[in-house]
């Protein structure tokens, strides 16, 4: 309870601090993360607690597994041990005045009046919020001048022209000891868009071993943590905000199961977190648990209905699973909300392109990167599109661009491989399949589009293709496609012994999901077969006895297969 | 924001045409030469050679690709000096007043509003004589207009944006032009002089030029992708070396240190972005496509990573430019990278589609279908994989790039594919095809399935040369001569169906049809002839010029007189680079190459050094550094065998020196080989061996893949073998070796192993088993012309009958006289001190002759011997 309470009082105070200081959205993380934050019922009314909406159900529905390991943990606050103090804020009058003139420039974003009614100030506060807002009226110049100077073969480097003095003065004030953590994050913000990577990440260290709350400069740091082993040498302090940290920065890395744990154990102190749930959601997504995912996201929306932050992933899980209804709902509530943000105009990109309305579904793609340009799934979704509309090279400059930004991208790899393989060029096609394999090796999907690669007549590299199916069938492939091929292929090999044990563990699994169609005769009649080859004619029998179930050739064949054994068997042995 | 980004596969009006400070400070020159109403001699220039020269300096620079960025203010007025003379500062004080006098946007609106008074009227027919006006139609007249054009077109922020950018030029070269100018006036005081005689007709050039360019721009359209292909000739070709890398500048991307964060200059805050500004689009291209081929012609001495931080930058400031891509992998590629090269080769077809060398013209007009090209990706894919030694992959993809350019119909690539397989399968030992060819390139599984790797190749070859014939790709014809040439050099060729009575076949190659092909191949430079000047593009030819003003000038300032520089200059322009295609000249340089190894196996020496000497000393500029190399390798190689090792070492030494840069080279090789035979003629069997063991390291460890150095180590080997008389160990590696080269068919290299089964015997004792030997070699070298070859087995021939006794001496004798003709004019000193000798053996042998006698005809042949065999160092002849 210690803990909990702690906390809603540290990020009290870093709500204040930073919205004192114009940091906004870290401000609004620390104010999302301190509702989510379990209330004592106590300690509040029922309206109080009503606020802290539809309890936890999808807790109660997925989390009992996990359940048991955090409550053993001493919650997720562990990590306590040194919590520095919340700096004092600096209170001269006169100071102030100006201070609050000049904050109220800042929130009518006139940020070099701002800049300018500080010129003379010392304190920090003053001190940072003046190369605060010079510093996003760089950025704001920055933009325009992109579209301004825009040469004729793309953009022309802007970069933003109040970086160099802004890093001047607050490299100074480092020097002296004179900066707080504030302008430290500062600091590391510009030192990173200068690209001096080390400096800026042991910067960042610096501001949020100070001052852990502030999440703008944990995310600043996540993006400069590109490998597990820059993230490991790290020397940060322990505090709870650590664990959002380094949650957060698993999950990019691609370490799902690492940052799902931390999460979980987050869950305990922060157990209203929206946050956390999307989060959570992240990383089931790419874990491919669709259901959990529309579980979270429903109870998500039902909270916070206005939220657009991640929805475009809800509407690749409804897309994923053909919800018409509910995808045009979706999209029709971020339209009301916010048209321009790229999540929405992905969320209507995907609606378009699940009604098969590739044009237009591509224009909202397009809208999307017109409002930002690095927006990958964007590139990748856009890609599909074209690959729908037959446009291949527009597919292919799609996902290379979304790979360029991204290399990690295993989806754009994959889609510039099926590009090149619908263009006839499978070879070409197989070093991008290599790609996407290397960076996602347990999906199955991936897999066995390589393995379809060496498998079309024109490469018929069969070995390979085999090899590429067992690694699929290792990774829970659900359609048991790999399976069957499988089968299919060492049965064309002649290698028939290999096959029948893959034909069998398929039908097992087909079995066991009550799966009916072709492949379950081709099983049967395979093993049928084989069996009757192999003299092990009761075998033989019981799967002739079940193909006489099914209509069509196959029955016949069944049932003269069958007359085959019997006389076989009289054979052998004859009746007495 | 994103417009052209946001549209894959268009790239954006690719000609587009931006107003920079470097391009007004043309505008403002282009002012100053041709003012409006003035005589003919405007004011500042003193005579009309003057004038011209500023014209041509101008035109120059709207043209040249020496650099993606363009000058600097200061850059600019030191050129201007070197063309200026005593103008010098009139012209550089204008430039500076003007652009410093631009201090609010409208002085820039009236500028450009003058500028257009110096254009004529579309119909000012009705031209005074003296009055210089500036034809709108002419390169400067062109310039002009695009500048008014994008200056019209541009928004009023762009014009604010230009304005700052004219200051920050103008402030940044401040310093250095004061400098430059107070320096330069206490020396330059001298007479103005009077070149009047000198009336280059300005017009006239400027419309010439103004030809050269569009036809260069439709030339341009393949020629960019061939950059690949035209790898398919390298290897039997020649290059040369440009002493010392490019010196460029190199904007070093600015990293800040931790330590060093706290001291900035001012000057990194005036070292704002708008400080470097593109060149045009054309301008870029034509600098890309120069260091392409320089890549190519230097090969791993080009500098690397200088390269790629301009490419770094160029990729930066216009990364929808998506060439770039290929220069890297070019770069990569020569520098042995494979992980890079194969990223940015599939980075850049993934942009452009194998579209985009047609794009500076305009890329939608060239019918480029909306497929894209890929199988121009696959053809380059496939060449790299050949060009790091990776058969089967290249053959592979090269299949598939015949399959899809087949679907596409793209002939020509179709064309080069084939070239590629051809070479391919020419030069790596493909033993087994796997039916890959046959299973989907039609017209040779029409033919039958039951062909040999040869067979096939013959096929591809025709097909591939009678297509390049009637597409009309004159460097591909060319190349396919070259190849067929190598074909009926190495081997026989078989009649394709084998069924039916066997016809009289004659198992032979045909010299004859070798050298019809070499000349066929050295065709292609008649077709240059006439067309002479034309195919120049004039923006290297530009490029030369600027280049030009730049060099030190150490020898005019020992001239007499100082303005004879400016002369001279004028004349450089029309008497520079050569007319005929870098391309071109490497081709026509691998055909003399080629000669050189022809001769070798025929064995006639001279002509073999004839030709590489030829090729060493004409085809050095044009051709590349690993070529250069080879030939002088063989030049080498030849001074060992006919002069003895010290004049070899001393030439090594010398080619060591010049091709230090190179990392694999020929030179590696030479070097290796010279070094094992010294040491095996010396007795150093260790050394040897090390030697030899060093000479197989460099062979790839690919099956197939650099045959001739394996086979050469093995057979190396063999004789170490046999010179510490291990001779079943010997025999076994010949074994080896005969396997390997039967099983790639290296008829040629059969010959030797057979020669050399014949000389283990006999050095074994077993003369009678090394007769038939030694006739198979005979019988081998017959069908393939070697006659050189062919001497040595018989003179091998000649000692086994020598060693089965005495009763054969007259026959060894007869058999040694006939050889002597070859043997003598053509064979190196080892082989004619074998021959002498053997040949006094055989006297001594023969009973009816007696020493005494006649001392002369035993003495003077071993005298001979000698005295070859002193050059040679050996320490020990034979075992006896």
């Amino acid at each position: 309870m210690g803990i909990k309470e702690n906390c809603r009082n540290e990020l009290r105070a870093a709500v204040r601090q930073l919205s004192d200081r114009c940091l906004y959205s870290a401000s609004k993380w620390a104010a999302e993360q301190l509702v989510g934050i379990e209330q004592d019922p106590a300690k509040y009314t029922p309206s109080h607690t009503r606020f802290q909406r539809g309890s936890s159900s999808i807790r109660r529905r997925f989390r009992t597994a996990t359940e048991a390991a955090f409550t053993s943990t001493p919650a997720a606050g562990v990590s306590h041990l040194t919590t520095p103090s919340v700096p004092e804020d600096d209170n001269e009058a006169i100071d102030n005045d100006f201070y609050l003139l000049a904050k109220s420039y800042f929130d009518c974003q006139e940020y070099r009046r701002a800049t300018h009614v500080l010129r003379d100030q010392t304190g920090k506060k003053a001190v940072f919020l003046r190369c605060y807002s010079l510093y996003l009226a760089g950025e704001r110049r920055k933009e325009e001048e992109m579209i301004e100077l825009e040469g004729p073969l793309g953009k022309s480097d802007v970069v933003n022209h109040e970086l160099v003095s802004i890093e001047r003065e607050l490299s100074g004030l480092r020097k002296n000891g004179s900066i707080d953590s504030f302008g430290l994050y500062l600091y590391g913000l510009v030192l990173k868009q200068k690209g001096s990577d080390n400096l800026a990440r042991t910067v960042l260290v610096e501001s949020v071993n100070s001052y852990p709350w502030n999440w703008s400069a944990w995310s600043e740091l996540q993006s400069l943590c590109t490998t597990a082993e820059t993230l490991d040498s790290l020397n940060l302090n322990n505090h709870w905000m650590k664990d959002f940290f380094l949650a957060y920065a698993y999950q990019e890395l691609r370490m799902h199961t690492e940052s799902l744990v931390k999460y979980e154990n987050l869950q305990g102190t922060f157990s209203f977190s929206n946050y956390i749930q999307a989060q959570i959601a992240k990383a089931q997504y790419s874990r491919r648990e669709f259901e959990q995912v529309e579980v979270i996201f429903e109870e998500l929306l039902r909270n916070d209905p206005y939220r657009i932050e991640d929805m475009d992933m809800y509407s690749n899980v409804l897309y994923a699973k053909e919800c018409f209804s509910a995808l045009s709902y979706l999209a029709h509530r971020v339209f009301l909300t916010d048209k321009y943000r790229p999540e929405s105009c992905c969320i209507i990109g995907n609606y378009y392109s699940l009604k098969g309305q590739h044009e237009k579904s591509v224009m909202y793609f397009r809208r999307a990167l017109k409002l930002n340009k690095k927006y990958l799934s964007a590139w990748t979704l856009m890609g599909h599109e074209y690959v729908e509309m037959k446009n291949t090279p527009a597919a292919v400059d799609a996902y290379r661009r979304a790979v360029d930004i991204n290399p990690c991208d295993y989806r754009a790899w994959y889609g510039l491989g099926q590009a090149y393989e619908m263009m006839g060029m499978p070879f070409y096609a197989l070093h991008y399949f290599k790609k996407s394999v290397f960076l996602h090796p347990s999906d199955s999907r991936l897999w066995i589009a390589m393995a379809q690669c060496y498998e079309t007549e024109q490469l018929h590299m069969l070995e390979e293709a085999i090899k590429c199916y067992r690694r699929a069938a290792n990774c829970n492939d659900r359609e048991a496609i790999a399976l069957h091929q499988l089968a299919k292929l060492h049965a064309e090999l002649g290698r028939s012994e290999e096959a029948a044990f893959y034909y069998k563990k398929d039908l097992e699994i087909m079995e066991a999901e009550e799966r009916e169609g072709p492949n379950l005769v081709e099983a049967l009649m395979f093993l049928a077969r084989y069996y009757k080859a192999q003299k092990r004619f009761e075998d033989a029998e019981v799967y002739c006895t079940r193909l006489l179930d099914y209509s069509g050739p196959e029955k016949e064949t069944a049932k003269s297969l069958l007359r085959g054994i019997r006389y076989e068997m009289d054979v052998e042995h004859p009746p007495p | 924001m994103s417009g052209a980004a946001a549209m894959p596969g268009l790239s954006k009006a690719a000609g587009a045409f931006t107003i920079t400070p470097h391009k007004l400070s043309i505008c403002i020159l282009i002012q100053v030469y041709a003012p409006p109403s003035q005589t003919s001699v405007p004011f500042p220039f003193s005579s009309v050679a003057q004038h011209n020269l500023l014209g041509s300096f101008l035109l120059s620079l709207t043209k040249s690709s020496e650099d993606i960025f363009e000058p600097k203010l200061d850059e600019l007025v030191s050129q201007l000096k070197e063309i200026g003379g005593v103008l010098n500062h009139w012209l550089s004080d204008h430039l500076a007043r003007k652009l410093s006098s631009l201090a609010s946007p409208d002085d820039l609106f009236n500028f450009f509003n003058d500028l257009r008074g110096i254009l004529g009227g579309s119909d000012s027919n009705v031209m005074d004589d003296d009055q210089i006006i500036l034809d709108p139609s002419s390169n400067l007249g062109v310039f002009v207009r695009r500048c008014l054009l994008a200056f019209n077109l541009l928004s009023f922020e762009a014009v604010c944006h230009l304005l700052t950018n004219v200051a920050t030029y103008c402030k940044e070269s401040l310093s250095t032009y004061e400098l430059s100018h107070f320096d330069d006036s206490d020396s330059d005081t001298e007479a103005p002089m009077h070149y009047e005689n000198m009336d280059l007709e300005n017009l006239v050039v400027e419309k010439v030029n103004k030809e050269i360019e569009s036809r260069y721009v439709v030339d341009d359209r393949f020629s960019f992708h061939n950059h690949a292909p035209k790898a398919l000739v390298r290897a039997d070709e020649d290059r040369d070396f440009s002493p010392g890398p490019q010196v460029r500048k190199i904007n070093k991307p600015r990293e800040v240190s931790a330590c060093a964060s706290s001291s900035y200059d001012v000057s990194d805050s005036v070292d704002s972005p708008s400080g470097d500004f593109l060149r045009t689009n054309w301008q870029i291209q034509g600098y890309l496509l120069e260091q392409a081929d320089t890549i190519e012609r230097q090969g791993s001495s080009f500098p690397l990573n200088a390269f790629e931080s301009v490419l770094k930058d160029l990729l930066k400031l216009a990364p929808e430019l998506h060439r770039v891509h290929f220069l890297r992998y070019l770069n990569s590629l020569y520098h042995q990278d494979y992980h890079t090269a194969l990223e940015n080769i599939h980075r850049y077809f993934d942009y452009s589609a194998g579209a985009e060398g047609c794009d500076f013209v305009s890329s939608s007009s060239t019918g480029c279908n909306s497929f894209g090209r890929y199988e121009i990706a696959l053809l380059c894919l496939g060449m790299m994989h050949f060009h790091f030694g990776h058969p089967d992959q290249a053959l592979e993809v090269l299949t598939e790039a015949v399959r899809v350019s087949q679907q596409q119909n793209n002939d020509s690539c179709l064309a080069y594919t084939l070239a590629a397989i051809c070479k391919l399968l020419s030069e790596f030992g493909v033993s087994n095809m796997r039916g890959l060819i046959g299973s989907s390139y039609s017209p040779v599984t029409s033919i039958g399935t039951a062909l040999s790797t040869q067979q096939l190749l013959y096929v591809l070859l025709r097909r591939s040369l009678k297509r390049a014939e009637s597409l009309k790709l004159k460097r591909l014809v060319a190349s396919n001569h070259l190849a067929m040439a190598k074909f009926d050099l190495t081997q026989v060729q078989r009649p394709l169906l084998s069924f039916g009575p066997k016809a009289s076949m004659k198992l032979a190659t045909f010299p004859s049809n070798v050298c019809k092909e070499l000349r066929l191949s050295s065709h292609l430079i008649n077709e240059y002839v006439d067309e002479a000047l034309l195919m120049i593009p004039d923006g290297a030819f530009c490029t030369q010029w600027i280049k030009n003003l730049k060099k030190p000038k150490g020898s005019v300032i020992f001239s007499q007189e100082n303005e004879c520089r400016n002369n001279t200059n004028a004349f450089q322009f029309c008497g520079q680079p050569c007319s005929i295609p870098g391309s071109v000249l490497q081709l026509l340089g691998s055909s003399y190459l080629f000669r050189a190894t022809a001769w070798e196996f025929y064995g006639s020496s001279p002509l073999a050094r004839m030709n590489a000497l030829l090729y060493a000393t004409c085809f050095a500029d044009s051709s590349s550094l690993d070529d250069l190399a080879l030939a002088y390798g063989k030049l080498i190689q030849y001074l060992a065998v006919f002069k003895g090792y010290k004049e070899a070492f001393a030439a090594l030494k010398l080619a060591e020196e010049k091709f230090l840069s190179l990392s694999k080279s020929q030179i590696q090789l030479v070097k290796l080989q010279l070094l094992h035979d010294h040491a095996l003629h010396t007795g150093n069997l260790k050394l040897a061996q090390q030697l030899c063991d060093e000479l197989g390291v460099l062979a790839s460890s690919v099956a197939g893949v650099d045959i001739e150095i394996k086979v050469e180590a093995s057979l190396r080997h063999a004789r170490i073998l046999i010179a510490a008389n291990q001779f079943s160990q010997a025999a076994a590696v010949a074994r080896s070796l005969f396997c390997m080269c039967y099983k790639f068919s290296l008829q040629v290299e059969n010959a030797t192993v057979l020669l050399l089964f014949a000389e283990i015997h006999k050095r074994s004792g077993n003369a009678v088993l090394g007769i038939p030997y030694a006739l198979a070699s005979l019988s081998f070298c017959k069908s393939f012309n070697l006659d050189l070859l062919k001497a040595s087995a018989t003179l091998t021939l000649a000692e086994l009958w020598l060693s089965l006794g005495s009763s054969h001496a007259k026959r060894a004798l007869d058999l040694i006289h006939g050889a002597f003709p070859v043997l003598l004019g053509h064979g190196g000193l080892e082989l004619r001190a074998r021959a002498f000798i053997t040949e006094a053996k055989c006297y001594l042998a023969d009973s009816n002759f007696s020493v005494s006698e006649e001392p002369e005809m035993v003495l003077e042949p071993l005298r001979q011997a000698s005295e070859d065999l002193e050059l040679l160092e050996v320490s020990q002849y034979g075992n006896k």
